[in-house]
């Protein structure tokens, strides 16, 4: 057989090509559960992380059924809500927050007029979780953009849709010891106990650089050295947080 | 017909062992040195890194190998890379199943396994011309040799840079300046510009110590 | 627009291709003994980027990405393809460089044997394929923001190496101590021009 030949060549790619997906495509059918099941673990996690229900992971035997069982125990409803604070259908914890933070991205640009209807189409998830003595937790996500990449993380609120219950974050790639400290524990502590309003006006929480006040309920200490991700962190909470003021404020009134 | 060699001969070991050190692929040849350096600022990301090129190193110049007599020449380089990136998607699909939290941190430099300079070297200037085994073994030596540099860079930037090894703290915390002692982590150990210098610093010690690979 | 400028300005001065992610570090390394070579592959490695990596934005778009096949019929909304992207970035990338060449030697002899040598070392450049798996990884929104990432990328590496070059050609009446001479001390002054280019973080237009 002469290897040179086009025949040859074009047969031998071919034969490469089969064998080659063939190999990939079952191989990727095989592990895609695992690797879906990651990902949902890995949200189950951060959510259960912002109400703090994530101590006991690491004397846990398997982090899966950890998670799992926590989950099933303490959230215990989740629903959706557009910009205007009506309830939507569909499952929460579906929602892909990329492409929510596009559309938030797109009302904040967008003039008075546009951004009502353009509110309305946003689908905003709610995660509730109740403690042992029967308290609700609302948990809100929020994404933003760091220095290097995206940033995110959870809110949980206590039932009065002001005080910040718990929080916690995480990034993609923020430069380690500097902007992916929000990452740290120690960091999303300090949200604890903070008003994201002053009476019915939406204020968020600021991150100050060099030390915030000791008694402003709207700020805790940005990252030093770390400018550019702690912006993005003040901006995310600011933006996700202000497309959930309609439903805050129909909640507060219910109250 | 060829004589038959005993599996491990020593001259099958010396392919092993001679790119850890004396024909190292990063600090000798300058092969490989693109992809992973980006990975080196905590061991257990470098490790499994380390351990992902030697695989796809040592797998892909065993197949290769194999099938050298039958490869058309004109498409000699594409079915290399095939090859290649089939083996390294297979492991980047193993890591997102099974070791998701490290996948995580490695990102892109799995994919980028795939362009590192060892192994379309190893497999154009060893396994085209050898036999499965010995090509395997060569592929393997070569991988470890550049895991070995990989795990070094990592070892001094996670010690000086966090204080951590693996995760865990190594220097005592009452050392440090917050705790009334007198140490703080390198910041700089953490930036990517360190792991060039201490690339740069571990390739002095060895050619102290080797006086042959010193350039001209 | 800004965006597209911004994405510009930071992908040369602070996600540069070498000091940020050591990305084609091998021919950085290899090429960089003389200024005019070096200058002649950064501006082979701008082009190719500038080429292969729209046309991976594309094929990730619409044939990659999972679920995005509902061009074709709404039917194959659940095929999910992206674990094919390391395998077709690498061969859109191997082919255009080839037909590159192939181009250039037809119709531009003079450019070709400038820069012809280069382009078979750039297939395997990991600059190329990592532009293309950032690409990926970061989700640009455009075809713009993928092509001016691109391109910035290409310049950023491209003044990277010809920074090198220039520093190394002095170099030569330096006196280094030997075990250092070569690869060694263009290590360490690749990290130093790094951290000088760290000055340049967080810089937003």
């Amino acid at each position: 057989m002469n290897k040179d030949s086009n025949t040859y060549t074009f047969i031998y790619a071919s034969i490469l090509v089969i064998v080659v997906a063939a190999a990939l495509a079952t191989a990727a059918l095989v592990l895609k559960k695992p690797q879906e099941k990651n990902i949902e673990i890995e949200k189950k996690l951060n959510i259960l992380a912002s109400v703090s229900k994530d101590t006991g992971l690491s004397e846990a035997k398997s982090k899966n059924d950890f998670v799992e069982s926590a989950y099933d125990k303490y959230i215990v409803d989740s629903f959706i809500v557009d910009g205007a604070g009506n309830k939507q259908d569909g499952d929460a914890f579906l929602i892909d927050m990329t492409e929510e933070y596009n559309k938030i991205k797109t009302v904040i640009k967008a003039n008075e007029d546009e951004k009502e209807r353009l509110r309305a189409e946003l689908r905003l998830p709610v995660f509730v979780c109740e403690e042992d003595n029967g308290a609700l937790k609302y948990i809100i996500p929020v994404r933003g953009m760091g220095l290097w990449g995206p940033i995110w993380g959870y809110l949980s609120l206590n039932d009065d849709f002001d005080t910040i219950f718990g929080a916690v974050f995480d990034h993609k790639g923020e430069t380690p010891g500097l902007g992916a400290e929000i990452a740290e524990k120690a960091f999303a502590q300090q949200f604890i106990g903070k008003k994201i309003f002053t009476g019915q006006t939406f204020v968020s929480v600021k991150l100050m650089k060099g030390g915030a006040p000791k008694n402003d309920p709207h700020a805790v200490d940005a990252i030093s050295g770390g400018t550019i991700t702690s912006n993005g962190v003040s901006d995310m909470l600011r933006d996700c947080l202000d497309q959930y003021n309609a439903f805050f404020i129909k909640m507060k009134t219910q109250h | 017909m060829e004589e038959k060699e005993p599996m491990f001969s020593a001259k099958i070991l010396k392919l092993f062992t001679n790119p850890i050190n004396k024909d190292n692929p990063i600090t000798v040849l300058m092969l490989g040195i693109c992809s992973a350096l980006a990975v080196t600022v905590k061991l257990e990301p470098a490790m499994v890194m380390a351990l992902s090129v030697t695989i796809v190193t040592g797998f892909s110049s065993c197949i290769l190998s194999s099938i050298r007599n039958t490869i058309p020449n004109r498409i000699r380089i594409i079915v290399q890379l095939v090859v290649v990136a089939a083996l390294v998607i297979l492991v980047d699909q193993i890591l997102r199943a099974f070791a998701y939290d490290v996948s995580k941190q490695l990102s892109v430099f799995v994919g980028l396994i795939i362009t590192n300079c060892i192994i379309m070297g190893r497999i154009e200037a060893f396994a085209l011309g050898n036999r499965p085994w010995p090509s395997l073994i060569d592929g393997l030596g070569n991988g470890a040799g550049y895991g070995l540099i990989l795990i070094v860079v990592a070892f001094f930037r996670e010690l000086f840079g966090s204080g951590t090894l693996f995760g865990l703290q190594v220097i005592p915390e009452s050392w440090y300046i917050g705790n009334g002692g007198f140490y703080e982590n390198n910041g700089l150990f953490i930036l990517p510009p360190m792991a060039l210098i201490v690339v740069g610093l571990i390739i002095w010690i060895q050619r102290s110590f080797n006086k042959q690979l010193i350039e001209k | 627009m800004e965006n597209i400028a911004n994405i510009f300005v930071r992908s040369i001065f602070v996600d540069n291709m070498i000091f940020a992610f050591f990305l084609g570090m091998c021919s950085y390394i290899a090429v960089s003994k003389t200024v005019k070579t070096a200058l002649g592959l950064g501006i082979a490695v701008i082009f190719v980027l500038g080429v292969t990596l729209p046309v991976n934005y594309l094929l990730n778009k619409y044939l990659l990405t999972s679920g995005c096949l509902t061009w074709i019929s709404p039917g194959l909304a659940e095929v999910d393809l992206s674990f094919l992207s390391f395998i077709i970035f690498i061969a859109v990338i191997a082919s255009i460089t080839q037909l590159v060449e192939m181009i250039v030697e037809k119709f531009a002899p003079a450019l070709y044997s400038s820069l012809g040598i280069f382009l078979p070392l750039i297939a395997v450049n990991c600059a190329i394929l990592g532009g293309s798996l950032f690409m990926q990884e970061r989700g640009y929104a455009n075809l713009g923001e993928a092509t001016s990432f691109a391109l910035g990328s290409g310049v950023g590496w491209c003044l990277a190496i010809v920074g090198i070059a220039a520093i190394r050609e002095k170099l030569k009446y330096s006196n280094v101590p030997a075990p250092l001479r070569g690869i060694g001390i263009t290590f360490i002054i690749t990290g130093l021009m790094g951290i000088a280019f760290m000055s340049f973080m967080g810089i937003k237009l």
